[in-house]
């Protein structure tokens, strides 16, 4: 480690304030969710006088909130599964495999990437509310699995791999699917876990489609219930708070679990994308 | 090497690959079809219509709805206020973006550390980080506040003034995303060559020297997607705006894509919001074209 000068020490200790600046409201956050009501905007005290899981339980009874998480976990979950399955065979049919009009159908995929959500949000109601499927869990599932950037990516990926694996495979008597179930996809592991990382934290974190695809209150995703739970008890800051630190914990969770691999994963998904 | 013409062996390989081909795709294909592509065209059909979900009955109306669109003062102020929006939010996020991946590039013990502290608000949703500025930027109460009257300030009543609101929504937006350009910033970083510092230290260049000259021109590239990707975010505003302050007070907040919401899903009027909807990819797409140009004239380094 270099020696740490006069310089140095300013630098890091400007770098600090200024990470502490920006950690304070989280810490904030969880440390006011377990405060008695009158703490919680009355006084600047950090730490709680009395840790108390009243706001947490006043949650409780106010809002479906289990069925919340669960539905955000089961959506998110599905999705991306389905993603990772059915990109990953798309992006292999197009780094691979040759079929008549292969490069017109790659580019009108990829030139969706340039679609802002909010431009079908509209079209796509009307046609799953004809559907019948507003207020279903496929509804929630079914736009982000059109999405390009899992197809892109795992193109990418395949294009990149030596195409001496499959030759090797083949010529052992494999047939296509074996080979890339069993000799390509576990070498794509780092595109494989970066388009998860994307797609789950995308459906987990969306607003705006869930927001309209839902009416009843038990289908909510967790974003939208909260978005709807502070909306309902305006001034309840206790609940609130405590809403909000149960709706973080998840992500927060696989983030701090799996960091490298968000990292890799944005920067991935963030370039390409 | 001479083209060999298919001997029938090879065409009974090449249908087969096709057929592969089409089967590996046709899942995929299948939701693409239906989950995009026909909602974009579907949509761009509906702008030109008055179209009523309730009873699904659809009147023609070409372009009727554009028009009343430019005739439509909520529909400018909206576009100001998002224009207003990325106008405050951008310069922040990308020069702070860069300042912090400057700062956390060097090789030190509590890197990692740092790193999650700026990056960990963006998991979050935007409804967790609404409420908590929104409770953090409460008059009188907030911690905010609290630590700045505290300090002597007079303190404005932030999301309830028309003239502050948007600027908090802008302050709650660079905490929360912040750290995504960082990120991207710092794989810019790591891809100037260690070659070319290590050169300019043997010539003798300071570290201004070789920040300006070295760093700066290497991130030319990254930079130029940073910001029209953040751009092209900030034009699509809508969950923050919307739980924070819920357009207002008094309209100014209220952005182009909360319009769109409110016009489609309150009012109904779909054919009048896919027609706003639109307009917004139009602009978007400019973007997108221009910052394509613009690396272009960068040349592949």
């Amino acid at each position: 480690m270099r020696k740490v000068g006069l310089h140095g020490l300013l630098f890091y200790t400007l770098l600090t304030l200024i990470a502490v600046a920006w950690a304070i409201p989280l810490l904030w956050m969880f440390a006011s969710s377990v405060k008695p009501e009158g703490e919680i905007m009355g006084t600047l005290k950090f730490l709680p006088s009395q840790p108390t899981l009243d706001n947490f339980r006043a949650v409780f009874t106010k809002a479906p909130i289990g069925r919340w998480l669960f539905n955000s976990f089961l959506v998110s979950g599905l999705t991306t599964a389905v993603v990772l399955i059915v990109d990953a065979m798309a992006g292999y049919a197009f780094a691979r495999l040759h079929f008549p009009g292969r490069e017109v159908l790659f580019f009108a995929v990829i030139a969706t990437m340039m679609v802002p959500q909010q431009v079908v949000v509209v079209p796509l109601y009307i046609l799953l509310n004809r559907m019948g499927l507003i207020n279903t869990y496929p509804a929630l599932i079914a736009p982000k699995l059109a999405l390009a950037l899992g197809v892109f990516l795992m193109r990418q990926f395949f294009l990149g791999l030596p195409k001496e694996l499959e030759e090797a495979a083949s010529i052992d008597g494999a047939n296509r699917w074996t080979v890339f179930s069993r000799v390509l996809l576990p070498q794509a592991r780092p595109a494989l876990s970066a388009l998860a990382i994307f797609t789950f934290t995308g459906s987990w974190n969306d607003f705006l489609w869930p927001l309209v695809a839902t009416t009843k209150e038990s289908m909510y995703t967790l974003t939208v219930g909260l978005a709807n739970f502070a909306g309902t008890y305006r001034t309840e800051y206790g609940p609130w708070l405590a809403a909000a630190v149960f709706a973080s914990l998840p992500m927060l969770v696989i983030f701090l679990l799996l960091q490298r691999q968000f990292v890799k994963g944005i920067t991935l998904t963030g370039i390409k994308g | 090497m001479p083209k060999v013409q298919p001997r029938p062996l090879r065409l009974g390989r090449r249908w087969s690959e096709a057929l592969s081909g089409y089967l590996f795709l046709a899942p995929y294909l299948v939701v693409f079809l239906l989950f995009m592509v026909y909602p974009v065209l579907h949509g761009l059909w509906i702008s030109f219509q008055e179209y009523s979900v309730i009873d699904g009955v659809s009147r023609w109306v070409g372009l009727e709805n554009y028009i009343r669109m430019i005739r439509d003062p909520v529909f400018w102020k909206s576009l100001w206020n998002t224009l207003y929006f990325t106008l405050l939010s951008t310069p922040p996020l990308v020069v702070l973006g860069l300042a912090l991946a400057i700062a956390i590039d060097r090789q030190f013990k509590l890197r990692s550390l740092f790193r999650v502290v700026f990056f960990a608000p963006y998991v979050l949703s935007v409804s967790v980080v609404g409420i908590l500025w929104l409770w953090l930027l409460m008059p009188d109460y907030g911690l905010i506040d609290r630590v700045l009257t505290g300090l002597g300030f007079n303190t404005p009543n932030w999301l309830f003034d028309p003239r502050w609101a948007m600027p908090a929504v802008v302050l709650t937006t660079v905490w929360w995303t912040v750290g995504f350009n960082m990120i991207i910033f710092l794989a810019g970083l790591q891809d100037i060559p260690q070659s070319l510092y290590e050169a300019a230290d043997v010539d003798g260049a300071g570290p201004w020297q070789k920040f300006w000259h070295i760093t700066v021109p290497g991130l030319r590239r990254v930079t130029l997607f940073v910001v029209v990707r953040q751009v092209i975010a900030s034009f699509q505003i809508f969950g923050q705006v919307f739980i924070m302050t819920g357009g207002g007070p008094y309209g100014s907040t209220r952005v182009l894509i909360q319009y769109v919401y409110e016009k489609a899903f309150r009012d109904y009027d779909m054919g009048y919001a896919s027609s706003m909807a639109y307009t917004l990819f139009l602009i978007i797409l400019v973007c997108t074209v221009l910052q394509f140009k613009l690396s272009r004239e960068q040349g592949v380094d």
